[in-house]
């Protein structure tokens, strides 16, 4: 608490700043004028520089937008000065803990507490000088440090879980958590920045007398209300918390409720019509006819109104100036007969107080702002603005377009150069009269003759001839045979152009023989080796020694990758063993029953280490690669460093 | 309605598959043919073709067909016949029919009434062939010396060029010329125009297309825009681009190992349209050749350093003046990705208090086995 004899529009008294920092307050010396300014509504702080004779601040507290007041003091005690610069310091502490704190608070969910419904409201109008907090918060570095974001989310994301987990798990020992986690998230931060979004999204107010209702269990009629739901009524409805209040000391609260809910005030509360056959009560009709808009304030001291099309303009321009009354829909009703207009209305008006403004930001401009403004310019009328884009300055384009190679640089040159252009020519020219041309009838190719398919001839006779004609059967039939191939390859794959499937379903696990465990596994394997082999590549290409450890170690990691597969392919292997003892078994036993033997064909049975190798085949190359590039580049510099360090 | 007027003007859609439009682009380059003579000579491969092309027409009652040449030295279209730019002066001739030039003794293809053709089959095989002729009487040597390769770009341009004038041609006309047409129709029930669908059919016997990277690309790009699937089928030459144009388009890619079943090919893996495509699955071979041609040697590269501005693609990082070529802005490489990567960690000597110039640790960003002699 800190206290200095201050004058205050020439009266001498004492300022004080609170201990807790909550309120600075003056107090003349003669005891009765006081001055009270509450810390959080400070906006600015001035004081006099030490060159003046006096020594003196300034407070500017807003006490609402547009509503500024200054408050001068100047401090008249034989250590003047330090005062000054103690009092300054420690409002200025005070000011920016309040406002880092009032800078928290509009992130926070909208609570729709009654008291706090207004504190939103004046704190919002505080965080004039807070800056932008909502773009801080999800800056890179301020997620990869937030672990519970990152938790929260692995939770939320059980794919995402097993491979951070699986990771984790294989890691090698000197590589601690922490730099492993980092690396993992480091290509993730979209993912946090997105889901720390999601989390600080909440629901908001909702029409609560519309969602409690009496229901029907077994006769009786049972109400469920809950703490929260109760306070959300008294914050909508004022009139029902003085109703509650002038009441319940006298009835017990359940016995309150239930008369509330079944009695008029709460059909005219909700809108709906009240009839003559609705029970009436004698202690809750008293309040029908009263209003329940006891808290109109807030709402009608709004931030200046969007002003983005003045109607009141058009008011001399209204040629008969009747209004609505030729409109019979148009016509001010009384309550009585719809009041489930106004009541929504109303209902919605006190929701969509509390939150926050979308259309205009809180800090632009009273008035039309800069956007609106351009939306009513007539555009059509106004000159085209000069071009903003970037000019590529492309010299010569000609050089990309010009096919130009001669004929020693091209690879199939060697192939092509046996023959000279004039051998190539006439070959071309006595092709074209050999088509059998003219012996059809009439004119016209013979077309069946030129393919050279002929349906009568057997294969046995061509497999003689040493030259295979264009046509023949077996050439038909080989072409068949690879077009099927394909087909089936491409079957396998799942490799449709329209959709393109990136996760592996157990149907392929199936298709190459494998089961479904063994696949997954596979699978988890395949993502940890990937992610390591990340890892690997990111530290190899940073260039920096002080890493040059971590490299070590990652190496030996992608060696216990290959073990890892090695593993999975043994487990496959075992698996298909055991199958084919169980085809045995079964041709044993059928053949035991029946007599008759059945050919037991080992190639039938698919699956086995031989499919994990071949699927697995890209991978290993590619850990392959990375220990070859890593070995010849360590290889370079050993002996450069052996050189100029020969100890 | 009224009741006096009985007429029922609905418009249905035609349910059937739509009319689909078959461009064929033909590589004639004469050095690859020649070679291949041996194996697939060049006059049953164009009757094979031929045989296609029918069973295409006979497909549909809509569906049409268009084949484009691509020779040493240009592209031409052989089937529809090119009109001629301007009035052909007549040569000799004194009555005045349409006469073929050329030598007499070569065979004269005409669509004669031979009542065993279905006669748009005819018209189409002695168009074919009589461009065809044409074409092959037009190069000399010359053409053949300069090139070993064909111009695959300037095909395939022709033949986007083709496919946009048919849909614009096909496509459902507006509901008020409709109202206009429902008028002039004495039946009540009429179809609306369905559009075209299309595809380009590659039969590519050569190699060496990386010259033509620019062009080939910005035609594949536009196919990709327009939804029009290019189908290759490789006889012989290497692959470098094509591949990539039937996986961007959505195309089938074939290399036959037995170019004798041609035919075979040809029915079996390029007959359905892109209404069939959707139930079947096509032959397509898997792997994709993704290499891109630089911009300066036109060198195939799969790694390369690419201009951050303009997009184009270099072999080596160092430039002339550091320039882009194309659009002149000036680059350099990050230096992350210069240094030579640090596998020997530095070892810390002992920082000795005078002499500062003796510390070990040089600046932060040159490893430790780098060649700066500073130890000496």
């Amino acid at each position: 608490m800190l206290e200095a004899a201050a004058q205050f529009k020439k009266q001498d008294g004492k300022l004080t700043v609170s201990a807790d920092g909550r309120t600075v307050s003056w107090e003349a010396n003669s005891g009765s004028p006081m001055l009270d300014i509450a810390v959080a509504e400070i906006g600015n702080l001035q004081q006099t520089p030490a060159t003046a004779a006096k020594a003196s601040i300034k407070v500017v507290v807003q006490k609402s937008p547009d509503q500024t007041e200054a408050y001068t003091f100047t401090f008249t005690s034989a250590a003047a000065r330090d005062d000054q610069q103690a009092i300054t310091g420690a409002l200025r502490k005070w000011i920016e803990a309040w406002k880092a704190q009032a800078a928290v608070t509009p992130v926070a969910t909208p609570r729709a507490d009654g008291s706090s419904a207004s504190a939103a409201m004046t704190i919002a109008q505080t965080v004039v000088g807070a800056g932008k907090p909502r773009e801080d918060a999800y800056d890179d570095a301020k997620l990869l440090a937030d672990i519970e974001l990152q938790r929260s989310l692995l939770n939320s994301n059980p794919a995402l879980r097993q491979r951070f987990d699986q990771a984790v798990r294989d890691k090698p020992e000197t590589i601690t958590i922490g730099q492993i986690s980092n690396q993992f998230w480091a290509t993730r931060v979209h993912l946090l920045r997105s889901h720390a979004a999601e989390k600080a999204q909440g629901a908001g107010t909702y029409n609560v007398l519309s969602v409690v209702k009496p229901k029907n269990e077994g006769g009786q009629f049972k109400l469920n209300m809950s703490k929260e739901q109760i306070q959300l009524i008294f914050a909508q409805h004022p009139l029902v918390k003085k109703v509650y209040n002038e009441n319940v000391p006298g009835m017990s609260e359940g016995d309150f409720w239930s008369r509330f809910f079944n009695s008029r005030l709460v059909k005219k509360l909700r809108g709906e019509k009240i009839t003559d056959v609705d029970p009436t009560d004698p202690k809750l009709d008293k309040y029908l006819n009263l209003d329940d808009d006891a808290d109109n304030a807030p709402s009608l001291v709004m931030p200046s109104l969007p002003h983005f099309l003045d109607v009141e303009g058009n008011e001399q321009n209204h040629s008969q100036r009747l209004g609505n009354r030729p409109d019979l829909t148009m016509r001010p009703n009384t309550n009585e007969k719809v009041p489930i207009l106004r009541v929504l209305n109303r209902m919605s008006e006190k929701m969509m107080a509390d939150v926050p403004p979308s259309d205009a930001d809180r800090h632009a401009p009273a008035g039309l702002d800069e956007e609106t403004y351009k939306e009513l310019q007539l555009r059509d009328l106004q000159r085209a603005a000069d071009d903003n884009r970037i000019i590529l300055k492309v010299q010569d384009q000609s050089q990309f377009f010009s096919a130009g190679q001669g004929l020693h640089t091209s690879s199939s040159a060697a192939t092509y150069a046996k023959r000279t252009p004039a051998q190539v020519l006439s070959i071309m020219q006595q092709e074209f009269k050999n088509m059998p041309a003219g012996q059809g009838q009439n004119g016209g190719i013979d077309l069946q003759a030129a393919i050279g398919v002929e349906d009568e001839s057997s294969s046995d006779e061509e497999a003689s001839a040493k030259k295979v004609k264009v046509g023949s059967r077996s050439s038909r039939a080989a072409a068949t045979s690879q077009i099927v191939r394909a087909i089936r390859k491409r079957h396998l794959h799942n490799d449709d152009y329209l959709s393109s499937q990136v996760t592996p379903t157990g149907e392929q696990a199936h298709k190459l023989g494998l089961s479904e465990q063994v696949f997954d596994n596979l699978a988890m394997t395949h993502n940890t080796t990937i992610e390591f082999l990340h890892y690997f590549w990111a530290v190899f290409y940073s260039g920096d020694p002080e890493r040059a450890n971590e490299v070590a170690k990652l190496i030996e990691t992608l060696d216990k990758s290959l073990d890892r597969i090695k593993a999975v392919a043994d487990t496959a292997e075992s698996e298909r063993t055991s199958s084919i003892e169980n085809t045995k078994r079964e041709i044993e036993i059928v053949a035991q029953r029946t007599g008759r033997r059945r050919k037991f064909d080992p190639n039938s049975i698919k699956g086995g280490a031989k499919v994990v190798n071949t699927i697995v085949e890209p991978l290993i190359r590619a850990i392959h690669t990375a220990r070859k590039q890593y070995q010849t580049a360590l290889s370079e510099q050993m002996p450069r460093t052996n050189l100029l360090n020969p100890n | 309605m009224n009741d006096i007027d009985g007429t029922v003007r609905t418009v249905v859609k035609d349910e059937g598959p739509p009319p689909s439009l078959l461009t064929i682009v033909l590589d004639t380059n004469p050095h690859a043919w020649a070679h291949l003579s041996s194996t697939l000579p060049l006059s049953t491969a164009l009757a094979n073709i031929l045989v296609f092309i029918n069973a295409h027409l006979a497909s549909g009652n809509a569906n049409c067909v268009a084949v484009i040449a691509s020779h040493s030295h240009k592209a031409c279209f052989l089937y529809p016949s090119p009109t001629p730019p301007s009035p052909q002066p007549h040569h000799g001739a004194s009555n005045g029919e349409v006469e073929m030039n050329g030598p007499a003794d070569r065979p004269i293809y005409s669509v004669s009434d031979n009542p065993n053709k279905y006669r748009p089959f005819a018209t189409i095989e002695t168009a074919i062939l009589n461009n065809f002729a044409k074409l092959i009487d037009e190069t000399d040597e010359a053409h053949l010396s300069a090139t070993p390769t064909t111009l695959i770009g300037g095909a395939l341009s022709l033949a986007l060029s083709f496919i946009n004038k048919s849909t614009i041609h096909h496509s459902p006309t507006s509901t008020h010329a409709d109202a206009l047409l429902s008028l002039a129709d004495a039946d009540g029930k009429h179809s609306e125009r369905t559009t075209l669908t299309s595809r380009i059919l590659i039969v590519s016997v050569s190699g060496d297309l990386a010259n033509q990277y620019i062009p080939m690309m910005n035609s594949i790009f536009a196919a990709q825009r327009k939804r029009v699937p290019i189908d290759i089928i490789k006889l012989a030459g290497d692959t470098v681009l094509l591949q990539q144009a039937s996986d961007a388009t959505g195309g089938v890619y074939m290399k036959p190992e037995r170019p004798e079943g041609l035919l075979q090919y040809l029915m079996m893996g390029f007959l359905p349209d892109a209404f069939a495509r959707k139930t079947l699955i096509m032959p397509s071979a898997g792997g994709v050749d993704f290499r891109a041609a630089c911009f300066c040697h036109r060198k195939v590269v799969d790694i390369g350093y690419v201009c951050s501005v303009c997009l184009s693609i270099f072999c080596e990082p160092t430039l002339p003046d550091n320039l882009c070529m194309t659009c002149g802005s000036y680059l350099s490489l990050r230096s992350a990705q210069m240094n030579p990567p640090a596998l020997i960690p530095r070892k810390k000597k002992k920082k000795r208090r005078a002499g500062g110039t003796d510390s070990a640790t040089p600046g932060g960003s040159t490893p430790a086995g780098s060649s700066t002699p500073m130890h000496g």
